[in-house]
């Protein structure tokens, strides 16, 4: 009987999301192999309709339908952990290996959700579909292209992507007052937390090529921004190439500043072609390398010693400057730019066999004396009487 | 950098866990909710978990022998109070191993098997080769969990080239 009513479920589903045949006929199957598995056939009626749920989401991502985890968690009503481990088990003993989903494909469908049309809003706050998708996508591919999206949950991303892009469709001083609140609540959608520093990094971006925009004389700030973004957008491509160039001329002037401070130490050619080989392919390690190759020109002893004692000191200090490389390079996933300070790895004691000897004073520390375990049992005592008075 | 290595070891006893609780430093024994005993040591610094069957799990340590320094030392305080223990069995079951890889992996050539859920995990799945498991993630770490350290330490070695 329940699995009737689960294939009846997976209909449901399927109809609701306005799948085509395929896709309903192949989630069958799977609910009818999942279901008779023995990981799912005892398990409770509510898992049993997750079950539903996460079939014909791995049906529609094998046939090139974009949906998200989060849209099926929310048909479900189910929390969004545990569409995802009854998923992951689902996957595994069906053996089945779903496609990475992609967030520009799935923007399309979720825009849709976004109620902001001339039908539900003001004409001042309305937007046309396929304008705010277009643009919306157009945002999201810079943002994967400058780290935004790797490793982020997709929902929060999109939501500040189309809260963007609606705002810079038509830049109006009401727009802009919007806060993303007030934006969800006119569209009629769930609010996401994560989205307001998703709409911080987007920006962050959005300014860094604002800046190589020619002719914009003013700053360019967060606050400014949204009015560019379509300029942005359209020339991403150039804005992205003058700001790599800009930042890279940026670090190589700061090179050849620190040089000029730093101590000159004379090191042979030799050295300093396996420095190179040794240190790690970075842009300012590069720019360390063709300013080492400026500086070889004959006559200019002094650069070549200042470019030897920067790879030097680099090695030096390559271990830490590893750790946080995201601080030299224009575009870096958030987690690296800020990174979390780890704790100092403690040294290992290196003359560990396994065998030692176990001195019993070592174990003693670790037992209670006779009165710690009388006072201890008491304690105990004492605290289960006041409990079983309590209630 | 070996990150932890997990360990079991059967002590060959049934173990009476209240007594353990009662006459021990440094236990964690909650009978209603779980039915096994957590407990701690300083050097190394591991974690134990103790069940009544006389199974130990020992996780926390940095390298494979101190892993067995560590469990014999549980071994030890359980025969100190009174258990007639034997250290039978000991075996290595997991070990996780970190390192960074800079720039960030962007193409996992040489990993057959991927599974990559940033609604779920914002690290990427690999099956490097079967029964070792890498995960990636944006910053450029890599973690890689397997039984065996040979193979763990070679294939971070192998990155690093990478």
């Amino acid at each position: 009987m329940n699995l009737i009513k689960g294939l009846q479920r997976v209909k449901a589903l399927c109809r609701t999301l306005r799948v085509n045949r395929e896709i309903e006929d192949l989630s069958e199957t799977y609910y009818n192999q999942a279901y008779q598995h023995k990981s799912f056939i005892k398990v409770s009626l509510n898992k049993k309709e997750v079950l539903a749920g996460c079939c014909v989401l791995v049906s529609c991502r094998l046939l090139n339908w974009p949906i998200t985890m989060g849209t099926i968690s929310c048909l479900l009503d189910a929390d969004s952990m545990v569409v995802g481990a009854v998923y992951e088990e689902m996957v595994k003993i069906l053996n089945i290996k779903a496609p990475i989903i992609n967030v520009t494909d799935v923007m399309e469908a979720h825009s849709q959700e976004y109620k902001i049309s001339s039908v539900y809003v003001p004409e001042e706050l309305a937007e046309n579909s396929k304008d705010l998708t277009k643009r919306a996508v157009a945002l999201v591919e810079l943002a994967a292209d400058s780290w935004i999206v790797t490793g982020r949950k997709p929902i929060p991303i999109m939501m500040a992507a189309i809260y963007l892009a609606w705002q810079s469709l038509k830049p109006t001083k009401q727009r802009l007052k919007y806060s993303l609140d007030k934006f969800c609540q006119i569209a009629k959608v769930n609010k996401h937390k994560p989205a307001l520093k998703r709409i911080t990094e987007m920006k962050e971006v959005l300014c860094k090529l604002g800046k190589e925009i020619p002719w914009v004389k003013e700053p360019v700030t967060p606050d400014n921004v949204v009015r560019l973004m379509e300029d942005i957008l359209q020339h991403r491509d150039a804005l992205l190439r003058r700001a790599l160039r800009t930042h890279e001329d940026a670090l190589l002037a700061d090179c050849q500043a620190s040089c000029e401070d730093s101590l000159i130490e004379e090191t042979a050619p030799s050295q300093i072609s396996e420095v190179v080989e040794q240190t790690p392919d970075l842009s300012s390690v590069e720019l360390c390398e063709s300013n080492a190759e400026r500086a070889k020109q004959p006559g200019d002893g002094d650069d070549n010693q200042c470019a030897a004692s920067e790879q030097h000191s680099y090695t030096q200090g390559s271990q830490d400057s590893s750790q946080n490389w995201g601080k030299r390079v224009l575009f870096a996933p958030p987690c690296v730019i800020h990174a979390k300070k780890r704790r100092v790895e403690q040294p290992e004691p290196k003359d560990v066999t396994g065998d030692e000897e176990i001195s019993d004073s070592e174990i003693d520390s670790y037992i209670r004396t006779p009165r710690e375990a009388r006072d201890f049992a008491l304690a105990q005592k004492m605290f289960s009487m006041s409990e079983s008075e309590k209630s | 950098m070996l990150l932890n290595v997990i360990a079991t070891v059967k002590l060959g006893c049934r173990l009476d866990l209240n007594i353990i609780a009662h006459k021990a430093r440094n236990v964690e024994y909650k009978p209603k909710v779980q039915k096994y005993q957590r407990r701690m040591i300083r050097e190394p610094r591991t974690t134990a978990t103790i069940y009544e069957s006389g199974n130990i799990v020992c996780s926390g340590a940095n390298s494979e022998d101190q892993s067995r320094v560590a469990t014999r030392r549980y071994a030890r305080i359980v025969q100190r109070l009174g258990f007639p223990v034997s250290f039978l069995n000991f075996k290595i079951q997991n070990l996780v191993a970190t390192c960074s890889t800079f720039p960030v992996i962007r193409f996992c050539g040489f990993f057959t098997l991927h599974s990559y859920e940033p609604e779920l995990f914002p690290g990427l799945f690999c099956s490097v080769i079967p029964g070792i498991t890498a995960t990636i993630f944006a910053s450029g770490r890599l973690t890689l969990s397997g039984n065996c350290i040979l193979e763990v330490l070679t294939i971070l070695l192998l990155l690093r080239k990478f």
